[in-house]
């Protein structure tokens, strides 16, 4: 264990993610309500980036459907808790659903390569969409599920829910990226054929990270729509919500977890900051996002690590 | 090459027992009937050229494909049909002939992946691994670059890479494709070293190589392979020795037809100076300078990997290179691939290029795409006066060709574009004497009847010969030696292998 | 008469969708680009016909030109401004330049779509029929317009396939989708080749969308949709495969209207949905698909 701690502390990125991590902790005394709101659901974001980003870092999977896992753990938990579940049960409910969901995923990619598994996974979600609204009578259809229960009424309540949350699971994925595991499901990912050849069972691995991908954000999923009271299509399962996902990601740096978390951040404030412009903001967020992509291809972290990893 | 074989030991119970393994792609019989030991403490070096089978054999060992017949033992267990990583797991090793580091991890991850277990719960290494990877890395020279990124570091010290994680997996059977490839002599002694070391330390390894040189100071025993069948076993001295094998690499007996003495010579064609290319990190081509003048034949004879591909690849433009290639006093570089081609370079190159789905009318209409109507049927006529068969396999689709007919398919494409300079590489690959015969003739036909210049690359000298002008032999990078053919006989021949 | 209806109703739609599908799986075979903005570049098209006819006051056809021209300036731009400077980047590795070009045309797809929901708002636009008028085909009313669009479709689809497989340009295009080396050794310069791809896939696209807005509106909200019914079609056919497409386009757009008037209009794209996953667990590489 102290070798994985060491390896911990000798991480740029972990010292980046700790200070990051004091000064949000310092905000409820320093801004507002709203802004506080705003970061909330960017938390919660953020766990939805950084499960994408374990997945694509390790099992070398682009997941075009990320929303299928989160919308599967968000509905599985909203689905109990209309039947009286209290929440953490139907928190537990989520992560289990969307495991599920995760090994059924799997199974074909472990199949198939390219832009195959990149549509499987689109399809899965218009599926799980129009499951949603065939079964409309138990699932609320396009307008949403009402949940019975939420977190709490307390803004600052909330807030530390999510950053603990976000946390946590950000100290998780990131010590898995950095650990024994973590270099095989590297290995594993990056080249089979070598994996395979030093002894590893690569199918093993990467059903391993997809599971793992799958119950951060089937809980992440679920703790959302018990904060925000409902669930709906358009938050937890939507493509374009998927879309801003990968975005978030690849904006903050790919393989890098903290950088997913970071990309989320500053992907939801930047939207609200737009807010004023209206339409446009979608189209100017989506535009910053492709000019990084095109030139600052290591992301947000590649900027702030710029050089100094070389050697 | 210092000799570091094994004084001679009795040969004990084999941790490698290959028997009978037979392997069919498709309609190609890739191996037939392959049978050889190895046992603890013994080298058995594995040669064969391009197409032998000699890849398929070692792939099977490996677990990449499942033999149709035959069984592969190791430490007794037949793993014939096994999944990789259990192959891996029972006691087979790999040195890889193209590293394969991971980029992104440091050499000290790299090595130690070689030690870790295939457990999914385990977060941490033991405390002890991390101390053995070092230790691994300091044997092989590479402790100095510990913290380093594969990125970083120079090709020899990513081969010494490759041979740390065969170290660490510390397997009863080691797996060595093509160790040697882009090495420069030093460190070739110091991987040999290495390589005697897996011996010395009682494992059996298997040298998988084209270069018989480089195996022969090393091997305990040899094993050849041509299309699929042992042609030769024994020790080293002998399996060089033996006529089939000379054969193979030769062609044959070196005849050299008197050439018709050429009186005028043309002006320089081609001029290639101090080229140099690099392929990520290993040296393909060392200051290589060649010249071709107008009307010459000059064929480049050198075994598989000496360079010939890469210096073609250089001429017409498809690899980046350092020094200068000029055509006509002009020099090339800046001008794309294409440009170069139509600018009357033709190359067809080793792995022919046809366009497989197509016919081979098609093809050929393809490369008449730039001539006026009255030229390509001109052109089409000359041609299937050339190759008859093309003529009767007009309709036939490129792929269900035989390799004789692709390869004729694949001259004839490239003569349509009535190239200045024809550059041919590696025409008989794989390809019966027959049609060897038929191919021979019709470059003699083509030398007798048109002005082309032509710039072949062979490993098959007997092919080679007969129609040069002048001979360049390329080994390691290098050109080793330049004259007519008359001397090479004398001077080149008994080294060549 | 409600089986002629399907009939007819499904043969045009059909053959929409295969006209869009077609330009979707070219642009692949030949330069291995999926184009995410394949349904925004549609509806550019589409509202660009419908600007030109409103506030130029010109007939649907000339309309129709301007549409397909629009089109023809975006699959352009996605060339040039997105697939290329990738393609050519260094810092992207080898491996993921294709995830790089999909999310790089996704998110440019969603800049065009949000761009003209913004000017002209996301109501669907409809261009005036190219034809007006109904007939009668055995007792079933059908507008001249419908039967218009699957005679143009095909028309294309024919032309394309004439350009294919007889003409000589066709032919380096159809080298091209199998062995690119091989046109460079010929002399071809594969960057015109893919111009020209770019071309005739902006061609495909626009009159795509232009027929779309006289049939049945397009709107800016369907450009992820329309992508991903191109998609779907193109993956169940398989990828690279003309034909492949044009079967799996008439498979879907039969199974989509025989649910619509049969069961519900509601649940119009789960059955072709449902085949796609069959399709994908049990033959990945699709119907006629090669690899």
């Amino acid at each position: 264990m102290t070798e994985a701690l060491r390896g911990l502390l000798k991480s740029r990125l972990f010292w980046i993610a700790l200070c990051g991590t004091v000064v949000l902790v310092t905000l409820p005394w320093v801004v507002s309500a709203y802004v506080l709101g705003i970061l909330t659901v960017a938390y919660y974001f953020g766990v939805f980036a950084m499960s994408w980003d374990l997945l694509f870092g390790f099992a070398n999977e682009v997941n075009f459907g990320p929303t299928f896992l989160i919308g599967s753990g968000a509905y599985a938990a909203g689905l109990l808790n209309a039947s009286g579940a209290p929440i953490w049960l139907c928190l537990i409910a989520g992560g289990a659903a969307a495991l599920v969901g995760g090994v059924v995923l799997a199974v074909p990619a472990l199949r198939l390569s390219g832009p195959y598994f990149g549509l499987t996974t689109l399809v899965a979600v218009l599926l799980l969409q129009q499951f949603i609204v065939i079964f409309a009578s138990r699932t609320g259809g396009e307008i949403g599920l009402t949940m019975n229960d939420i977190l709490s009424m307390d803004t600052t309540t909330n807030y530390w829910y999510a950053l603990g949350f976000m946390a946590v699971s950000g100290l998780i994925l990131f010590t898995l990226s950095r650990s024994a595991v973590g270099l095989i499901l590297q290995a594993s990912g990056q080249d089979r054929i070598g994996a395979s050849a030093l002894g590893f069972n690569v199918v093993k691995h990467k059903l391993a990270a997809f599971c793992i991908s799958a119950v951060f954000s089937g809980l992440a999923g679920a703790m959302l729509v018990f904060y925000l009271g409902t669930a709906s299509v358009g938050t937890v399962v939507d493509v374009s919500v998927g879309v801003q996902v990968i975005i978030a990601a690849v904006l903050g740096g790919r393989r890098t977890i903290v950088g997913a978390a970071i990309g989320s951040i500053f992907l939801i404030v930047a939207g609200e900051a737009l807010r004023p412009l209206g339409q446009l903001s979608t189209f100017v967020v989506s535009g910053i996002a492709l000019l990084v992509i095109l030139f600052f291809v290591d992301g947000l972290m590649g900027l702030l690590l710029r050089g100094r990893e070389e050697t | 090459m210092t000799d570091l074989r094994a004084p001679a030991a009795a040969v004990s119970v084999p941790l490698l027992d290959v028997r009978g393994i037979t392997k069919r792609f498709g309609g190609l019989v890739a191996a037939k009937d392959i049978t050889f030991q190895i046992g603890a403490g013994e080298i058995l070096g594995l040669i064969g050229p391009n197409g032998s089978g000699k890849s398929t054999v070692m792939q099977i060992i490996m677990g990449i494909h499942r033999p149709n017949a035959g069984s592969v033992r190791v430490t007794g267990v037949d793993v014939a049909g096994w999944p990789p990583h259990r192959i891996a797991q029972q006691g087979v090793g790999i040195v890889f002939q193209h590293s394969r580091p991971l980029h992104r991890q440091t050499v000290l991850e790299n090595i130690m992946l070689g030690l870790l277990p295939d457990k999914l719960l385990k977060l941490a290494a033991d405390r002890h691994v991390r101390e053995k990877a070092r230790e691994i890395a300091e044997r092989v020279g590479l402790g100095g670059v510990l913290n380093r990124k594969p990125g970083t570091l120079p090709f020899a010290d990513l081969r010494r890479m490759e041979l740390a994680k065969a170290i660490a997996r510390d397997s009863q059977v080691v797996l060595i494709d093509e160790p040697f490839a882009g090495l420069t002599t030093g460190e070739v002694a110091a991987f040999a070293r290495l390589i005697a070391d897996f011996r010395n330390d009682g494992r059996a390894v298997l040298l998988v190589d084209h270069n018989v040189k480089s195996v022969a100071a090393l091997a305990d025993r040899v094993f050849a392979m041509y299309l699929g069948e042992r042609i030769a076993e024994g020790t080293p001295e002998e399996v060089t020795r033996d006529a089939t094998v000379r054969r193979v690499y030769l062609g044959g007996g070196i005849e050299v037809a008197t050439r018709p003495a050429r009186n005028a010579r043309g002006a320089a064609l081609l001029q290639v100076e101090n080229v140099s290319v690099l392929y990520g990190k290993a040296q393909a081509l060392e200051c290589v300078s060649i010249h071709v003048d107008e009307g010459e034949f000059v064929s480049v004879v050198g075994l598989n990997g000496a360079g010939k591909t890469t210096l073609f690849n250089a001429i017409s433009g498809l690899v980046p290179y350092s020094g200068r290639i000029s055509w006509d006093g002009k020099e090339l570089r800046g001008r794309s691939a294409a440009a170069i081609a139509r600018h009357g370079i033709v190359h067809c190159p080793e792995t022919r290029e046809l366009v497989g789905d197509m016919s081979v009318r098609e093809n050929l209409d393809l490369a008449s795409h730039h001539l006026t109507a009255a030229q390509a049927a001109q052109q089409l006529e000359w041609l299937y006066h050339l190759f008859p068969r093309l003529r009767d396999r007009e309709r036939q689709i490129a792929r269900t060709m035989s390799g004789g007919e692709q390869q004729m398919l694949a001259i004839a494409r490239s003569l349509m574009m009535r190239p200045t300079l024809l550059i041919l590489d590696e025409p008989t690959l794989g390809l019966a004497p027959v049609i060897l015969e038929q191919i021979s003739n019709a470059l003699e036909q083509l030398r007798n009847t048109t002005s082309i210049t032509v710039l072949l690359g062979e490993q098959n000298v007997t092919f080679a010969l007969p129609h040069a002008d002048r001979i360049y032999v390329m080994d390691h990078a290098r050109i080793v030696w330049e004259g007519e053919p008359s001397r090479f006989a004398a001077e080149v021949a008994d080294t060549y292998l | 008469m409600l089986e002629l209806q399907i009939l007819i109703d499904g043969f045009a739609i059909s053959a929409l969708y295969a006209l869009g599908a077609v330009g979707f799986t070219l642009m692949f075979g030949v330069s291995g680009v999926l184009n995410l903005a394949h349904g925004a570049t549609m509806v550019v098209a589409a509202v660009t016909a419908w600007v030109v006819a409103g506030q130029y006051a010109v007939n649907p056809w000339m309309a129709a030109v301007a549409g397909t021209g629009a089109g023809v300036v975006t699959a352009f731009a996605t060339y040039f401004l997105i697939v290329r400077p990738i393609q050519r980047s260094r810092s992207v590795p080898a491996a993921e330049k294709e995830i790089f070009v999909l999310t790089g045309t996704l998110l440019w797809g969603i800049m065009i779509q949000e761009a003209v929901a913004y000017f002209y708002t996301d109501n669907p636009k409809t261009v005036r029929p190219l034809l007006a008028g109904v007939m009668q085909i055995g007792g079933v009313r059908t507008p001249i317009n419908e039967l218009l669009i699957a005679v143009i479709c095909w028309s294309v689809i024919g032309l394309l396939w004439l350009l294919v497989n007889r003409s000589k340009a066709g032919k380096v295009l159809l080298a091209a989708s199998i062995n690119p080396r091989a046109l460079t050794l010929l002399g071809f310069e594969l960057s015109r080749v893919y111009l020209m791809v770019w071309l005739i896939y902006g061609v495909l696209a626009g009159v795509a969308g232009v027929l779309l807005a006289t049939f049945l509106g397009a709107s800016s909200a369907q450009a992820s949709q329309l992508t991903a019914s191109a998609f779907s079609i193109v993956v169940l056919g398989g990828l690279g495969s003309v034909s492949g497409s044009l079967l799996a386009a008439y498979i879907v757009g039969y199974l989509e209207t025989m649910t619509a008037y049969l069961i519900s209009p509601t649940y119009r794209t789960i059955p072709a949905l449902v085949l796609l996953v069959l399709v994908i667990y049990v033959r990945p590489r699709g119907l006629l698909g090669r690899r």
